[in-house]
């Protein structure tokens, strides 16, 4: 295992506190970035996320080239507030209509690919209470001051000793329970990855257009399996943002997202030959509500779609100029 | 003087226009928890934020008030813009306040995120109205302002400051339209009654401290109050009892005397210290009165030019001035002989005034105070 990785692909925001060293560095390389925001009902947080980053990113330090809002068909005032600050905003179902439509984050993720123009791409959830402009910047960093890096992923509190007290590693229930273990059990060299399903990270296109995403939960997951298996774990950086306010889950909305993400390992295992599976798996998670003293099923049914890399979309080879007829295998470098 | 006026209006566009930078500000500033004595996180913030809006210089006094100097072109002494940090919310973790489209929310905002977001915005706001000031303009941010901070730091400011001080302005986030150049004389105290297990009584026939409290309560209603100078006392807070069952072993209440003469203030805290040691020996409890705060009446005179300008300014966009008295850094300030008025920068809500504010104002409430600090750099503090 290498055990070098945590020491040399792991950040903390402060590191990259000089925003006019990032913006020479990006100038330098010529590149363009785009901030991809998904939403969905979050009327209370995207207001914020929006305006700092524009002042920040935008007008102080022109680092961010542009803000999207991709929304899945929010019921609550988030499509009006956010353009009212300046975002451009697209309903998830009005990009790429020729193609069936699905509901779920990591289709707009997907998505955005086809609508941003940056080089480098991030993404950060939108249920941010605490947000800051470091949770742009601090992803931004390593990929911009380190050429070998090319994916960076946010993690919330200090893995590593802090005086004589040990700091928990702060993954959710969900990484604790389910992830670390599975990563233990398969990939242990991904165990140093503090928050594999932290819904901040940043990475270059060319290594995006090249994942297919699921289109639901488990989009952190398979993307992190997939660029370690394709790329390798020294392409991947991992940045400490200090704190993250964010919504609470119940237990057992997370048992749902733990469906999700098991069911997409196993998929993700047993294509890379690793695990055989003699039967197919349910699809349905089923847990109960206890009303008027009796029990209701509650069943949650997983939808496995996922989409090809967004390379083999014609529509997005045409926008970016590559052949018409190839393939997300023949650019792989 | 009215050359500048007609330019006012025209800075609303520019203003509105730096409207993300303002907010954030206001944000990152006010989520930083600053309960009075605990300032330490936002003054950093306000220094960070200070230093990212371009300010030419920072600095702090000896008990770490912050203060951002914009560099003026000039030999004139500087003009001085204040805006205390500390907050009355007691909370020590940090916040988190939210923006909705014309509003910000969240603990502490209206007094004084959005004043002290305002003068971390500053630097970059004159350099896009384009302005260059004769004086140097100085950004304090003061600590330990209010409640028992009993505004020590402007005091400690005014004291360390030894160079001239060519005007000043306190900066509040709320309300837009107020004008506030004269100060009543304050003092502001607790009384405090424990009647637990003194001398021969035993718990259950002590006598219950609301009981004696709300006897002292009668006894200051009763104190003659002049109508020249005007004079009150404000009893504005009360607290007593653990539950409905036990008698009350202790209570307290929290007032203020005010008054246009300082001496009616002492007289008036004179009696209620009468009063106070009366009923200590009537019932055989600790009563005891300790002050707080206070403050010396002091004003400008109200045809004094900072007032008048400050009342054209507030006229040229469009607002009615409010004048009240102000008992904050103002007081301080007039009591140095420093000419000086308090402005508000937006409105709060009706829902919740304290915390939550409206954006669409403070671009009012901006061009407002960059009009007095024009007004001020041209001239109207300087005569004797």
């Amino acid at each position: 295992m290498n055990h070098d990785w945590l020491a040399n692909n792991t950040f903390h925001h402060s590191d990259f506190v000089d925003l006019s060293q990032l913006l020479a560095r990006k100038r330098e390389q010529n590149l363009t970035i785009s901030l991809c925001l998904p939403t969905l009902n979050e009327e209370k947080t995207i207001a914020k996320e929006i305006v700092i980053m524009k002042s920040e990113l935008m007008t102080r330090y022109p680092l961010l080239d542009e803000i999207i809002v991709i929304d899945s068909g929010s019921e609550d005032k988030t499509v009006e507030v956010a353009k009212y600050y300046g975002a451009r905003v697209y309903y998830s179902d009005q990009i790429l209509p020729g193609l069936k439509r699905f509901r779920g984050k990591g289709e707009n993720l997907w998505k955005a690919l086809y609508i941003t123009e940056g080089d480098i791409i991030i993404y950060l959830d939108t249920d941010i209470k605490n947000i800051h402009h470091r949770f742009a910047y601090a992803l931004l960093g390593p990929l911009l001051l380190y050429e070998r890096i090319k994916f960076c992923k946010a993690f919330y509190d200090r893995p590593l000793s802090e005086g004589k007290a040990l700091r928990p590693t702060g993954g959710g229930r969900v990484t604790e329970l389910l992830i670390r273990p599975l990563f233990s059990l398969f990939f242990p060299e991904l165990t140093q990855i503090m928050q594999p399903l932290s819904g901040e990270y940043a990475g270059y296109r060319e290594i995006f257009e090249k994942l297919s995403f699921p289109i639901g939960y488990g989009i952190e997951t398979s993307m992190l399996l997939d660029i370690f298996t394709g790329w390798g774990l020294d392409v991947i950086a991992q940045v400490d943002l200090d704190r993250r306010v964010h919504r609470n889950q119940s237990t057992k909305a997370l048992g749902k997202m733990a469906f999700a993400i098991l069911h997409r390992f196993i998929n993700r295992v047993t294509k890379y030959g690793m695990i055989d599976a003699k039967t197919a798996l349910f699809k349905e998670m089923i847990q109960y509500n206890q009303l008027n003293n009796e029990y209701q099923l509650d069943i949650f049914e997983f939808d496995e779609t996922e989409r090809p890399p967004m390379i083999d979309i014609p529509e997005y080879r045409r926008k970016f100029d590559y052949p018409e007829n190839g393939t997300a295998g023949d650019v792989r470098e | 003087m009215d050359h500048f006026l007609e330019k006012i209006p025209g800075f609303l566009s520019v203003i509105e226009g730096c409207r993300d930078t303002m907010i954030t500000n206001i944000v990152l500033i006010g989520e930083k928890a600053a309960p009075t004595f605990k300032e330490g996180e936002r003054v950093k913030t306000f220094v960070n934020r200070l230093i990212t809006s371009g300010v030419d210089e920072c600095t702090f006094d000896s008990i770490q008030n912050p203060i951002g100097i914009i560099r003026g072109k000039g030999e004139k002494p500087p003009i001085l813009l204040v805006a205390h940090l500390d907050t009355f919310v007691d909370q020590i973790e940090d916040f988190n306040y939210t923006i909705k489209k014309n509003m910000i929310s969240g603990p502490g905002v209206s007094d004084n995120s959005v004043g002290v977001g305002t003068l971390a915005s500053l630097p970059q706001l004159l350099r896009k109205l384009n302005l260059q000031f004769e004086s140097d303009i100085l950004l304090a941010g003061v600590i330990q302002s209010i409640g028992k901070g009993n505004l020590r730091g402007i005091r400690h400011l005014l004291k360390s400051w030894s160079d001239p001080v060519r005007g000043a302005v306190c900066i509040e986030g709320v309300e837009l339209g107020r004008l506030n150049y004269f100060s009543e004389g304050m003092i502001r105290a607790e009384i405090d009654c424990i009647s637990s297990l003194k001398g021969e009584f035993d718990r259950y026939n002590h006598p219950n401290a609301i009981l004696v409290i709300n006897e002292v309560i009668n006894r200051m209603l009763e104190i003659r109050l002049p109508k020249k100078p005007r004079s009150k006392v404000v009893i504005g807070r009360v607290s007593g009892g653990v539950n409905h069952g036990k008698n009350a072993e202790t209570a307290n209440i929290g007032f203020e005397i005010r008054s246009d003469s300082d001496e009616i203030v002492k007289e008036i805290y004179r009696d209620v210290e009468d009063i106070i040691e009366n009923f200590r020996h009537i019932y055989h409890v600790d009563l005891n009165i300790k002050t707080i705060s206070n403050l010396n009446a002091a004003h400008l005179r109200f045809n004094h030019p900072l007032v008048k300008s400050s009342y054209r300014v507030i006229r040229a966009l469009g607002l009615e001035p409010v004048v009240r008295s102000s008992e904050s850094e103002l007081s301080i300030l007039l009591s140095h002989q420093i000419p000086a008025v308090t402005l508000g920068m937006t409105h709060s809500a009706k829902t919740d005034p304290e915390s939550n504010v409206e954006i669409k104002p403070l671009f009012k409430g901006i061009a407002q105070l960059v009009g007095v600090l024009m007004a001020i750099d041209q001239g109207v503090c300087d005569e004797p």
